[in-house]
């Protein structure tokens, strides 16, 4: 009678809660259960809004919250099995160590649970967490086995401690990246901006994975006129799904996910600029838009299967 | 797009509270914001002793609102609550949400009362002339409010025995709140105890007595579910004065929804349906098919079954 059940794939996803807009765990959640997933999400604090806002307020939930609610609930006294576990922000060093350590331990007794880490420390060239967490990052990646990580531009620079700025660097950084970290088996770096485009105004999303083979890929994708709060986390959650759906017995490549993945994504920031654009706010000359209109994209989640973005272009290891 | 505000609990496993209400309201294109008033592992029907985590305090809860309000003043069209663990967030939600709606006359409100079941209280004595506050303030706050029988009774303020009793508890609650369904009647009241009888009654109108088959197995986030779905539905009537919804077909389709959702469920079980409070292994195969039921959501316009059973 079991085998006639269908099964619903399960994420634990521990990240930072907002109550208005699409960060964190909210960016992740609503896509994630739209495609499928049953998504048990754990908040590491609850903000009204997030910190792009001039004026927000909330509070960061204690580690020992955190960790009792994982250890003896979630894993203690329900037993769950999960199929991945998705890290996020967390609001302190001792809160993302210890965290870290459950998991790696999720991932050492069940060889099905695969953790996909977005290692937030910061953007822009501007840390939000404390500088601890860099090292932190650092001994996490170094000593857990990883599925996916997901840094952007800065927070690669900061794991791998050179500047990225060209093709060449991105190269050298995936290099680094898998020598320093060989036990993490993937690697997305989810906006980078490189001298080589700025010209054309694009910015590329690169991927390594080093199971398959020696070849660092790269998408190009032309720039919206905005930035966007959430991108990163969307990104992060949609190559979960895209990586780990189950659909089929052969799993897709990075790079093919990679570019399923970024039709999403900017077939979402289109839409959220275009309601942004029609709903009209005049004093945002830069377009810095705070909110995604993930609800509004329903349509475009549901797709299935997905279009490509394209071609990925490669370089050499 | 519509954008609504709901306080209620949050589990990080499982369907109760704001993790039942939020990803149906999103599949009806509702923005939902959700403010937690607790984060805890899962729901109590676990076992006490198998859930963790805290309840967010006053002094946050009040912080958080205070930011929202601040920032967002004029975003919502709908307010949610439901439950809430203490008499002081109670009294926090209801200032804030008096304050969101003073600044909006057409913000619909829904409260969930929730206090208790089958005349025993699971909130502190004290909650009671909290929500009796709200729900009977003259200010008119609450537009819509879902209790089952004994909350109903609390704010009522008597017990309930007989249908003509039921039509005056609602009489009068109806001088302040326009709509109420009461989810579940004491089946004593009607003819035969294989069902759930629930009252849906808008100001004015007949109240209409709707039958839905009774399910021999312990759901929770059932509640929080039908308060969601409702006030999609009956939103989208007080919302606009010209539409040709009527109240009761509203209420007659999220009762089908349900069924439905009750069907996806129960396709996933293993079984023995009839869990057992307190058994971790079957509570976790009673959790409520939230996202299998993705597509079932939506008003339904065909092969619609008829739960309306009587006039009061």
């Amino acid at each position: 009678m079991n085998s006639t059940i269908p099964t619903t794939r399960k994420v634990l996803s521990i990240q930072s809660h907002v109550i208005h807009g699409y960060v964190g765990n909210k960016a992740a959640t609503f896509p994630l259960q739209y495609r499928g997933w049953d998504v048990d999400v754990l908040n590491t604090v609850q903000f009204s809004n997030h910190p792009g806002y001039p004026h927000f307020t909330g509070f960061k939930c204690s580690t020992e919250e955190l960790v009792e609610i994982v250890e003896k609930g979630l894993v203690g006294a329900l037993g769950i099995k999960y199929d991945a576990v998705l890290s996020g922000y967390l609001p302190n060093v001792q809160a993302l160590q210890k965290m870290a350590e459950i998991v790696r331990q999720m991932c050492e007794k069940d060889n099905n649970v695969q953790w996909v880490l977005d290692p937030v420390l910061g953007d822009n060239g501007k840390l939000y967490v404390d500088a601890k967490c860099v090292t932190a990052y650092q001994d996490i990646l170094q000593n857990s086995k990883i599925f996916l990580v997901t840094p952007n531009q800065f927070e690669m620079e900061l794991l791998v401690g050179m500047p990225i700025r060209s093709l060449h660097d991105v190269k050298r950084g995936f290099e680094l990246f898998h020598e320093k970290y060989p036990r993490v088996t993937r690697v997305v770096v989810t906006s980078l901006e490189l001298s080589e485009f700025s010209e054309g105004n694009m910015y590329v999303v690169a991927g390594f994975d080093s199971s398959l083979s020696d070849e660092i890929f790269f998408y190009r994708i032309p720039k919206i006129n905005a930035t966007f709060s959430g991108s990163g986390d969307l990104i992060c959650a949609l190559l979960t799904d895209s990586l780990l759906n189950g659909h089929g017995c052969t799993q897709q490549s990075l790079s093919q996910s990679l570019g399923q993945v970024l039709w999403l994504v900017t077939s979402i920031l289109q839409k959220t600029y275009d309601l942004n654009v029609a709903d009209q706010h005049p004093q945002d000359s830069s377009m810095n838009i705070k909110d995604l209109k993930l609800i509004q994209c329903r349509d475009i989640l549901k797709r299935d299967p997905l279009p490509s973005i394209g071609k990925p272009e490669t370089i050499k290891i | 797009m519509p954008r609504l505000l709901a306080t209620q609990s949050h589990v990080v496993h499982g369907y109760v509270g704001n993790k039942a209400a939020t990803f149906p309201l999103q599949c009806l294109g509702w923005d939902v914001d959700c403010c937690n008033s607790v984060q805890f592992s899962n729901h109590t029907g676990y076992g006490l002793d198998k859930v963790f985590g805290t309840i967010t305090n006053e002094t946050d809860l009040k912080e958080l609102l205070s930011g929202l309000f601040d920032n967002f003043p004029r975003d919502y069209q709908a307010l949610l609550s439901g439950y809430l663990p203490n008499k002081n967030s109670i009294r926090c939600m209801g200032t804030y949400y008096a304050k969101f709606k003073k600044g909006n006359s057409k913000m619909i409100w829904l409260m969930d009362p929730v206090m208790g079941d089958e005349g025993q209280l699971y909130v502190s004595e004290d909650v009671i002339p909290e929500y009796r506050k709200i729900a009977l303030s003259p200010n008119q706050l609450v537009d819509i409010i879902t209790p089952n029988q004994f909350e109903l009774e609390i704010l009522y303020g008597e017990e309930i025995k007989t249908k003509e009793h039921l039509k005056k508890a609602l009489e009068k609650l109806h001088r302040t709140i326009p709509v109420i369904i009461v989810t579940s009647c004491d089946c004593k009241m009607f003819d035969d105890q294989e069902f759930i009888y629930c009252v849906a009654s808008m100001k004015g109108k007949t109240p209409v007595v709707y039958r839905v088959p009774f399910i021999d197995s312990y759901f929770t986030g059932v509640g929080d579910l039908f308060s969601a779905l409702l006030l999609d539905r009956v939103y989208k009537i007080l919302s606009n004065p010209t539409t040709t919804l009527k109240f009761e077909d509203q209420v007659n389709n999220v009762l089908n929804v349900i069924q439905k959702v009750l069907k996806v469920t129960r396709s996933y079980t293993s079984g023995n349906i009839n869990a057992k409070m307190g058994s971790a292994a079957e509570m976790k195969e009673m959790e409520l098919r939230i996202v299998e039921s993705r597509d079932i959501y939506e008003t339904i316009n065909t092969n619609q079954k008829d739960y309306i059973y009587a006039r009061l």
